[in-house]
C-alpha cells in the first residue's frame, strides 16, 4: 500500500457518509418544500458565518470535544463506555454545587469545581469498571442504565432541595453561580469561553499519551486484543479502572465547562436535551477513537447542531434537518463497524500456513 | 504423461508467485512438491485447480490442452484437491459430508440409505476404512483426513492434491495416511503432495520437485536423493548442522509440583502434574494436542490458575500470581496461538514486537520510539522478517513471519526460563534453522527451556530429557539417548513401554 492510499483510506468512509448524509438532508428539504442550496447556505451561515456564529458553534462543540475524547480513550482500552451522560451530568451537577457553595476567591472556587466535575464524573464511571470486574456486570448494560440513574438524581436535587426560589420561574434549576467564578471568556462578547482551550489541549494530550507513552501502549494494546495484552503483562484489573476513571472525569469535565462556561446554573433536562453526551459519542465512533478526529469530528457535529438552529430562525425547513443528516452518518458508521467486523471474521477463516 | 504443466508463470503486479514452472505427473505417480513459505507451492496448486489463472503458461491432461475457470471444471476433469484445513461439515454424518454435490435419490429426496451404501462400496473399492454413519465432529483428525480423500475420490478425480495433508495428525495416523497413499497410488491413482516434511516425503513420493523463490530448482527421483540434498535445493545453501554441546545442568528456573485442574466433564485436565527444568537445560514436552499441554503453559504463565499444587520460576513461588508478576521472575513465552496470544492484528508490527519490553525501554514514562525502532528492525534484519515496513499492520504478515517475530521478541527478554510453544509451527526450513539455533545458544548462555511440540523431530533435535504428556499426566521421562520416535510415540498413544 503506497503512502497516499494509506493516509486518504481511512478518511474515506467518513467522507463518503458526510456526503450521503447530505444527500439525504436534501431529500429531507425537497420534502418540507425548502430550496436545498438556500437552506444549506443558511445551515453554514448558521454554523460559520460570521464570528459570533463560528464561536457558537466552538462553543456548543466544546463539551462535545471532552466527552468524546472521554468515550474515545475508554474504546481504545477496549471498554464500552456508554455512560457519558450520566458521568457528565455528576460532573455538571458537582461543579455547580462547589460553584455555589464553596467560600473563597472565584479563580481558586472555579478551579475547584472543574476538578470536583472531574472527580465526580470519574467515580461515576469507575463505579461500573468496578462492578464489571467485581461482579460481572456488562459494562455496557450498567454505564447505560446508571445513565438515568444521574440524570434523574440531579434533576430532583434541582427540584427539591436545591431548588433556585429567588427567580419567578417554576424552573428546576440550582441557583445562579456569581460572576466572579465563570469561566472567562476568550473574546469578550463572544460565547467561546475558556473551557474550548481546555478541550483541545485534553485532546493534544490524549494524542501524545497514546502514541508515545507506556499506559498509552497498554490502553492500545488492551483494546486492540486483551489476551496478547494479559499475555504481555498487563494488567486489566488496575488498567480499567484507570482508563473508566479518565473517560468519565473528561465527561464530567465536559458538563462541567458547560456550567461555568455557558449555563451558570444547573438546569434541569439542559444537558440531556442538548444530546451533548451521545453528540460526543457519535464524535468518537465517527473518529475511529483518534482523539485529533474526534475534536474535529465533534466541531462538525456542533456546526450541523447550530446549522440547523439557523436554518430554523431563517427558512420553513425545521430544525430537524441537521437531524436526519446526523442519523444518516450514524448508520453509515455502524455500516463501518459491519464491514470491519466482517473482513475480521474472514481473516480468520483463512489463518494457518499459507503458501 | 497424465499430466503436464510448462512454463507457467504468475504475476501479482510486480511480485511473480510463479516463473515459468515445469511440472508433470504420471498415471499412479505420486509427486511431491517442497519449498519454503513462499516458494510458491499453492499458487501452482491453485492454477492446476482452477482457483487462480496463470499469467502465461499451459496445462495438458493426457496430452490435450486444458484451462480451468473454476475448481468445479478442475473437479470434472478429475481433479481433486484435500485442503490443508479441512472442508467438512462437522455436524453432519460422513456418508453425507461424502456425497454432498452429487448426491443419490430421486428427485428432492435425498437416499440415505444409498449414500451409505455407496460410501461403504467406496471404502471397500479403496480399502479406507470409516464408519459412514459417524457424525464427523466425533472423529478423530486422521479420520477426517480419509473423509476428505474419499470425498475426492467420489467426485472421481483420478488426481488428487493433498496440501500439507499430515499437519494435524498423530504420527500413527501419519503412517496410516502414507499406507492410503501408496495403496490407492498402486490402484491408478496419481497425487501431488505438497509438504514441508522431508521425511514423509521420501517415504511415499516417487519424485520431488523443489520449488525457490517461485522457480523449480531441481526435479529428483527418490532413489537418487536424500533430504540433505532436498534442504540444500530448497533453501539454496548449505544447512548448518546443530551441535547441542554438553552442558552440566544448573538450577531450577522451573518447578511445577502436583499441579492440577478440574475439566469441565469430571475428568481432570491436569492430574498432579510434577516436572522441573534446570538452567542450561531444554525440556521437551510430547504429546498428542489435547492432553493438558496447552494447559500446562497457561498455568505456568499466569493465564489460567490451577485447581491445585504449586508453581515456583527461578526459585521463587508464583502460584496464582498474574502473568506480569510471573514474567519479572524470569518467564519468557513463546505462545502456542500466535493470533490468540501472540499480536495484536490491528496494531503496527512495531508494537506487537514492543510488548514485554514496553516497560523496560522508556524514561518516565515516555517510550524510548527511537531504541524501540533499533531494536526491532535488528530482529527483522536478523530473522529475515519479510515486512512492508515496521508501521505496517501486524495482520499482514505472514504466519511464519509473525512467528519469526514473536521468538525473536521473547528470546529478547534474556530471562532465565523460557516455554517455547511450536517454536517453528509454520515457518520454513530456514527460519527453523535460526529459531533452533536462537534455542540452542539460550541454553549454552544457561537458559532453562520447556519446549512443547508436536514435531517429534524437533523434539528430538533440542531436548536433553523429554517428558510425554498423555490425559493430563505425565506418562514418562526419556533422556536424550533412550528417546526415539518409536518410543515416544508409543507412550503418546497411551502404551507403557517395557
Amino acid at each position: 500500500m503506497n503512502k497516499w492510499t494509506k493516509l486518504t483510506l481511512p478518511l474515506l468512509q467518513p467522507v463518503a457518509a458526510i456526503i450521503v448524509g447530505l444527500l439525504a438532508g436534501a431529500i429531507a428539504i425537497i420534502i418540507a418544500g425548502g430550496d436545498i442550496l438556500e437552506t444549506y447556505a443558511e445551515m453554514w451561515k448558521g454554523a460559520f458565518g460570521g464570528m459570533y456564529f463560528f464561536t457558537n458553534t466552538l462553543s456548543r462543540a466544546t463539551p462535545i470535544i471532552l466527552i468524546g475524547l472521554g468515550a474515545a480513550l475508554a474504546f481504545r482500552a477496549g471498554f464500552f463506555n456508554l455512560g457519558a451522560e450520566g458521568q457528565m451530568v455528576f460532573g455538571a451537577l458537582c461543579a455547580a454545587l462547589v460553584g455555589l457553595y464553596m467560600p473563597g476567591p472565584g479563580w481558586l472556587v472555579c478551579i475547584a469545581a472543574l476538578l470536583a466535575g472531574v472527580i465526580a464524573g470519574g467515580l461515576w464511571s469507575v463505579m461500573a469498571g468496578y462492578f464489571d470486574s467485581r461482579f460481572g456486570v456488562n459494562l455496557l448494560i450498567s454505564t447505560l442504565l446508571l445513565n438515568y440513574v444521574a440524570v434523574l438524581f440531579a434533576g430532583y436535587l434541582v427540584a427539591y432541595p436545591l431548588k433556585d426560589r429567588s427567580g419567578s420561574a417554576a424552573m428546576a434549576q440550582s441557583e445562579m453561580l456569581d460572576n466572579s467564578v465563570w469561566l472567562p471568556k476568550l473574546i469578550s462578547g463572544m460565547p467561546l469561553h475558556v473551557g474550548f482551550v481546555l478541550a483541545v489541549l485534553a485532546a493534544l494530550i490524549i494524542f501524545v499519551v497514546l502514541k508515545r507513552t507506556v499506559v498509552g501502549y497498554e490502553i492500545r494494546m488492551l483494546g486492540g486484543n486483551p489476551l496478547f495484552a494479559l499475555f504481555g503483562g498487563v494488567k486489566r484489573g488496575p488498567m480499567m479502572i484507570g482508563a473508566m476513571f479518565a473517560s468519565g472525569g473528561l465527561a464530567g469535565l465536559g458538563g462541567a465547562v458547560e456550567i461555568l462556561g455557558s449555563q451558570y446554573r444547573y438546569i434541569d433536562g439542559a444537558l440531556s436535551t442538548a444530546d451533548y453526551a451521545w453528540t460526543g459519542i457519535m464524535a468518537a465512533l465517527l473518529a475511529g477513537s483518534n482523539p485529533i478526529g474526534t475534536l474535529i469530528a465533534a466541531i462538525f457535529l456542533a456546526a450541523l447542531q447550530t446549522g440547523g438552529m439557523g436554518v430554523e430562525r431563517n427558512t420553513e425547513v425545521p430544525l430537524e434537518v441537521g437531524d436526519i443528516i446526523q442519523a444518516v452518518l450514524i448508520l453509515f458508521i455502524s455500516a463501518r463497524f459491519t464491514y470491519s467486523f466482517l473482513k475480521r471474521r474472514k481473516e480468520n477463516k483463512s489463518d494457518g500456513t499459507a503458501v | 504423461m497424465l499430466l503436464q504443466m510448462d512454463s507457467i508463470t504468475k504475476k501479482y503486479g510486480e511480485f511473480s508467485a510463479n516463473r515459468g514452472i515445469d511440472f508433470s505427473l504420471r498415471a499412479g505417480e505420486v509427486h511431491a512438491i517442497v519449498g519454503e513459505n513462499g516458494a510458491g507451492k499453492t499458487t501452482l496448486m491453485r492454477i492446476l485447480y482452477g482457483m487462480e489463472q496463470p499469467t502465461s503458461g499451459t496445462i495438458r491432461l493426457n496430452g490435450k490442452e486444458v484451462s480451468f475457470a473454476s475448481p468445479l471444471d478442475a473437479i470434472q476433469s478429475g481433479i481433486g484437491m484435500v485442503h490443508q484445513h479441512f472442508m467438512l461439515f462437522p455436524s453432519f454424518t460422513i456418508a453425507e459430508n461424502i456425497v454432498i454435490g452429487n448426491e443419490p435419490g430421486a428427485g428432492a429426496v435425498f437416499d440415505r440409505k444409498q449414500a451409505v451404501k455407496t460410501v461403504e462400496e467406496l471404502c471397500e473399492k479403496f480399502g479406507m476404512k470409516v464408519d459412514p454413519q459417524a457424525i464427523v465432529s466425533s472423529t478423530a483428525p486422521g479420520v477426517q483426513q480419509r473423509v476428505e480423500i474419499l470425498k475426492v475420490l467420489y467426485q472421481g478425480a483420478d488426481i488428487i492434491i493433498l496440501d500439507e495433508p499430515t499437519g494435524v495428525l498423530t504420527p500413527l495416523e501419519v503412517q496410516e495416511l502414507l499406507e492410503a497413499i501408496k495403496q490407492l497410488s498402486k490402484q491408478g491413482k496419481s497425487f501431488i503432495l505438497i509438504s514441508h516434511k522431508l521425511n514423509e516425503v521420501l517415504d511415499v513420493a516417487d519424485r520431488i520437485t523443489v520449488l525457490r523463490d517461485g522457480a523449480v530448482t531441481g526435479v529428483v527421483d527418490k532413489h537418487a536423493t536424500d533430504a540433505h540434498e532436498i534442504s540444500r535445493l530448497m533453501v539454496g545453501r548449505e544447512l548448518l548442522e546443530l551441535d547441542r554441546k554438553p552442558i552440566t545442568p544448573g538450577d531450577k528456573v522451573l518447578e511445577v509440583t502436583d499441579l492440577s485442574l478440574r475439566g469441565t466433564k469430571g475428568k481432570p485436565v491436569l492430574d498432579a502434574v510434577s516436572l522441573s527444568v534446570r538452567a542450561g537445560e531444554i525440556v521437551g514436552v510430547a504429546g498428542i494436542s489435547g492432553n493438558g499441554q496447552s494447559e500446562l503453559l497457561q498455568l505456568i504463565s499466569g493465564l489460567a490458575q490451577p485447581d491445585g499444587g504449586r508453581i515456583a520460576v527461578a526459585g521463587k513461588d508464583v502460584t496464582g500470581k498474574a502473568p506480569r508478576d510471573i514474567r519479572e521472575s524470569g518467564l519468557a513465552h513463546i505462545p502456542e496461538d500466535r493470533y490468540v496470544w501472540g499480536a495484536n492484528r490491528t496494531a503496527t508490527v512495531m508494537d506487537t514486537g514492543l510488548m514485554g519490553h514496553h516497560r523496560r525501554l522508556q524514561k518516565s514514562g515516555l517510550l524510548k520510539l527511537k531504541d524501540i525502532r533499533a531494536l526491532v528492525s535488528g530482529w527483522v534484519q536478523k530473522f529475515s522478517i519479510k515486512t512492508g515496513s515496521l508501521e505496517t499492520s501486524t495482520q499482514y504478515l505472514s504466519g511464519g513471519n509473525l512467528q519469526k517475530l514473536i521468538v525473536a521478541r521473547e528470546l529478547e527478554q534474556g530471562t532465565p526460563f523460557l516455554i517455547a510453544a511450536e517454536p517453528t509451527r509454520g515457518v520454513d526450513i530456514g527460519a527453523m534453522e535460526t529459531i533452533h539455533g536462537e534455542l540452542l545458544k539460550r541454553r549454552e548462555e544457561g537458559t532453562g527451556i520447556l519446549l512443547v511440540s508436536s514435531e517429534l523431530t524437533e523434539i528430538l533435535k533440542l531436548s536433553d530429557r523429554v517428558l510425554v504428556m498423555y490425559e493430563g499426566r505425565i506418562a514418562g521421562e526419556l533422556s536424550a539417548k533412550e528417546a526415539t520416535e518409536e518410543k515416544l510415540g508409543l507412550l503418546m498413544a497411551g502404551g507403557t513401554l517395557q
